[in-house]
């Protein structure tokens, strides 16, 4: 019990002291959870930031995926006057008051890895993120250059737009022909059963791309383990997982996209501290990726995500 | 002696699990006392339900007032002032002594969706419905939880005093109750039946039931053994017939 | 001789709240009025508000108290209250529905859809709404009565169901996505129903109080407040009327007796189930209708809205003095509870705490909240 109060004191103090400094204060509002190791990675990166750049920087986001509280988040950050306001915009028509509201303020607003079409609009200065479209392009001509003829997109969450990019990217870098195969759900089991029936129907194909690590690329691994296809189909995912990032070390997946999302939490805040200082912006939107994970920096990025950098 | 309040004739009560009651005939007057006596399993439970119209009777009738009466629901019996307190007393602890005088009979004032109860008038009411039955409660706003458990009885009973019982019953009123206690809510009894009510009173304990009752009936097992007034028995013979029969005095012999 | 000691225990009545102390009329009159005022439900939560309004005080910026900041929670404390009055008066008559998070999301969808895709007017849409929010309480009702199971897992069925529902008809609706879009746009400009159901009341006059200069300004000029959100006055307004409904008519009472011991009540006469049919409907309503106001307010609606909302609601309920075993409690301790738990969740972004010791911040508040609530409540009612 007096442990429990001494960190209530020491919290206490701790936010106290915090409003003695006069550095820059940016708040970061993103749409991800504090246990999405995900997005613990844009957390440490923004944290980083802070202290290079030395500003005060705070990282708020709502313990669930609600777009309400999303809102509500941007509006009372909005209330305290940041020096600046990073954001992520998974629905624009959501946030998009909140945001404007920030802008009519005064705050000078950059949007990070999703809502970069939209971002523009509601006023932000530029967008830090993933182009999907660009990703997929890089993804598809890598598939090529490893001499894959028969390629196909497995989009496990239909109606998702970013994928939907995903797999046009992969077309247009392709240059061929791409299937893509949508799964019933968006469970490990239906991408495992759909992938497995797939390949079994068409013993033509020697190339798979997935869009995500964890929920499609590992049961389509487990999909290729079992029917002993490790060697002949070659398979790219996008974004990361540990055991995607071994089975890319140990060469049983080609590659993996990474939108590098590390970056996504690190510039926003270095740039708005320079915009501040130095009245200086770039002059387009800041692609994070695609960076690419193969067998030669497997190893690695191994090491830095289990640190929480990648 | 003028019609009796209610009258009981040949009443016969079957279950699938058999015969409960059998042949049983009793009058209840008013401003009397009737104890109904009996062992468990006697079928004493099962006849108030049917007095207040819980059950309906296998065979026999009943007469309320000098009519048939026929109770399709427990509703119609208290329509027609015939108010059974069962040991529960249906309160409810966490609710206050006037919330629960005059639960389901709430007095409202006004109209459509606007109508509010008069908890202030309901207040005083109850304080001196209480009042008259001599239970002094100085705030009606406490919890009946708060209250003893002779204080709950008598509320339980004034309550459906005030609401125009005529024939009040009473199941086991005192059995979780102490001496001092015990005498109160007896002493209550008595002050009612002096005002005209008819009270069937339901206990196991002799001494209790020959301190208030006028008469006593006793069942065993799902007859009726006799109905006795005041004067015409002794307090161990009426426990003899409780017993079955049997003497007291044998079975303690036999317990040894 | 003092006169609540008779002389003789067999001839004077007995009275009841006799205390050991008292003396006389004059004494007893304060006293009284602290005993009772120690015994309302409230009083926890309202111990409890004080407590954390203290906290922040201290460690929060001052921007959280000023006129903008307050209304930057007690924006969520309203949406919450919505569910928590309606949840409390539930709860006090004895059940529980856990499905009314989901509904938000399922009545954002009834609205949303038939506005977007089938192109009705707002006024249908959301009566629609409502009307199948309430045919889904009913059902919730009766299952429960019918089968005697506890609410607790009927209504945590229909969470699954009612979630699964609004993914499904979402998807459905757009070809594929779990997102609706476009609300705003199907809605003509100044429609009546957007002024009461969404937005800011009294933005003329807060417009006016900025100009005097009443209302601070951003460094831009923007006044901080521009209105008064429209879920505060309707969060408000809900409270008062659940709470003079339980505290001044005859349902009112009747809701007590349902929770507190629905057999006994039965037995004097309560009509429970007609009581605890129309609560469930109350409850399915005031999520849809929490629903209905989101997807008005955003423009926009998705299948995860809502979650986790009615655990929250019934928390706030609790902290507000509510018994999970029913027959007590009130609507104002829910009003309390819910701002209590809007103050917290937003008033931490206030603070320099660190966003990943929400959870344990949250939890450790509550549980403050609720263990004064049970240690005022224990000494109020066993005191004689």
């Amino acid at each position: 019990m007096n442990r429990f109060f001494g960190a209530l004191v020491m919290a206490c103090l701790v936010g106290v002291a915090a409003r003695a400094t006069n550095a820059e204060q940016i708040v970061v509002v993103s749409h991800g959870q504090a246990n999405d190791p995900f997005w613990t990675v844009v957390k440490n990166a923004v944290e980083i930031a802070g202290r290079d750049m030395r500003v005060d920087v705070v990282y708020r986001a709502p313990e669930t995926f609600d777009m309400v509280a999303m809102a509500q988040l941007i509006e009372s950050a909005v209330q305290q006057e940041p020096d600046g306001l990073v954001v992520s915009i998974p629905d624009a028509d959501a946030l998009g008051d909140a945001i404007r509201k920030a802008r009519a303020a005064g705050i000078p607003v950059v949007s990070m890895n999703s809502g970069g079409a939209v971002s523009a609009d509601l006023g932000a200065l530029f967008h830090v993120g993933q182009d999907e479209f660009d990703a997929g392009v890089g993804a598809g001509e890598r598939m090529r250059q490893l001499g894959v003829r028969n390629l196909v997109c497995v989009n496990h969450e239909v109606g998702n737009v970013a994928l939907d990019r995903r797999c046009d990217g992969v077309r247009r870098g392709f240059g061929a022909e791409v299937r893509v195969v949508p799964t019933p759900a968006n469970t490990v089991d239906d991408v495992y059963a759909k992938v497995k029936a797939t390949l079994q129907a068409d013993p033509t194909i020697d190339g798979i791309v997935t869009l995500g690590a964890s929920n499609a690329a590992e049961p389509t691994l487990k999909a290729l383990r079992e029917l002993g296809m490790l060697e002949r189909v070659r398979l790219g995912t996008f974004d990361l997982s540990p055991r995607i990032l071994t089975a890319i070390r140990d060469g049983e997946a080609a590659f993996a996209v990474d939108q590098q999302q590390f970056l996504q939490g690190y510039l926003p805040v270095v740039h708005l501290a320079l915009y501040l200082r130095y009245q200086v912006l770039p002059g387009d939107d800041l692609a994070t990726g695609p960076g690419f994970v193969t067998q030669e920096n497997a190893a690695a990025v191994i090491d830095l995500s289990a640190r929480g950098l990648r | 002696m003028g019609t009796a309040l209610m009258e009981a004739r040949a009443v016969g009560k079957s279950f699938d699990s058999g015969d409960v009651l059998v042949d049983v005939s009793l009058r209840v007057e008013r401003g009397e006392v009737h104890c109904l006596l009996g062992d468990n399993g006697a079928g004493k439970s099962t006849l108030i339900k049917i007095l207040c119209g819980v059950h309906a009777p296998s065979r026999g009738t009943l007469r309320f007032e000098g009519r048939d009466v026929v109770f399709a629901s427990p509703r119609e019996a208290l329509d027609c002032g015939i108010a059974a307190v069962y040991q529960d007393l249906a309160l409810l602890p966490l609710m206050s002594i006037t919330r629960n005088f005059f639960l389901a009979r709430e007095p409202v004032r006004g109209r459509g969706p606007f109508r509010r109860v008069d908890w202030r008038r309901a207040r005083a009411v109850a304080q001196g419905a209480l009042h008259d039955l001599g239970v002094d409660v100085r705030d009606p706003r406490r919890a009946v939880g708060t209250l003893s458990g002779g204080e709950r009885q008598s509320l339980a009973i004034a309550r459906a005093v005030h609401f125009g019982a005529k024939l009040l019953i009473l199941d086991e009123p005192t059995a979780a109750l102490g001496v001092v206690q015990t005498t109160r809510v007896l002493r209550m009894v008595r002050r009612l039946r002096d005002r005209g009510l008819g009270i069937v009173l339901i206990t196991h304990n002799v001494r209790h039931a020959c301190a208030v009752g006028d008469r006593f009936s006793v069942l065993d097992r799902g007859r009726l053994r006799g109905t006795f007034a005041r004067d015409a028995i002794e307090v161990d013979a009426l426990q003899d017939l409780m017993a079955g029969g049997q003497s007291v005095d044998a079975w303690t012999r036999e317990l040894g | 001789m003092r006169p609540s000691e008779p002389a003789d225990p067999g001839e004077r009545p007995f009275a009841t709240g006799s205390q050991p102390s008292a003396q006389g009329g004059s004494r007893e009159i304060p006293h009284a009025l602290v005993t009772r005022a120690l015994r309302r439900p409230e009083l926890g939560a309202v111990a409890g508000l004080a407590f954390v309004t203290v906290f922040f005080a201290f460690t929060a910026r001052s921007e959280m108290f000023s006129l903008g900041g307050m209304v930057t929670f007690l924006e969520p404390s309203a949406q919450l209250g919505l569910l928590a009055v309606a949840a409390a008066l539930l709860m006090i008559a004895g059940e529980f529905d856990l499905s009314i998070g989901s509904m938000i999301a399922f009545g954002g969808m009834l609205v949303g859809v038939p506005l977007v895709h089938w192109g009705w007017p707002l006024e249908a849409a959301v009566v629609f709404a409502l009307a199948l929010a309430t045919a889904v309480g009913l059902l919730n009702g009766a299952l429960v009565l019918r089968t005697r199971l506890p609410s607790f897992i009927v209504t945590l069925a229909a969470l699954f169901i009612l979630r699964g529902a609004t993914l499904v008809g979402l998807k459905a609706a757009t070809g594929g996505a779990t997102q609706l879009r476009g609300i705003r746009e199907a809605i003509p400009e100044g429609h009546w129903l957007m002024e009461v159901l969404a937005g800011h009341a009294f933005e003329s006059g807060f417009a006016a109080l900025a100009a005097r200069g009443w209302i601070d300004t951003f460094k831009s000029g923007l006044p901080k407040v521009q209105g008064l959100p429209v879920e505060i006055l309707w969060f408000v307004g809900c409270a008062v009327a659940a709470t003079w409904v339980l505290r001044v008519t005859r349902f009112g009472n009747w809701i007590y007796a349902a929770g507190g011991d629905a057999l006994a009540a039965r037995a004097v006469g309560v009509p429970v189930a007609r009581v605890k049919l129309t609560l469930f409907c109350v409850t399915a309503c005031a999520g849809a209708l929490l629903g209905v106001m989101n997807a008005l307010d955003f423009g926009s609606t998705d299948a995860a809205r809502g979650t986790q909302k009615e655990f929250e609601a019934i928390i706030a309920a609790v902290i507000g003095g509510c018994l999970l075993t029913g027959g007590y409690g009130s609507a104002v301790g829910a009003f309390f509870g819910a701002i209590i738990f809007g103050m917290v969740s937003i008033g931490i972004s206030y603070t320099s705490i660190d966003q990943d010791l929400y959870k344990v911040f949250l939890g450790g508040m509550l549980l403050l909240a609720v263990v004064l609530n049970h240690v005022v409540r224990h000494r109020a009612l066993g005191a004689r």
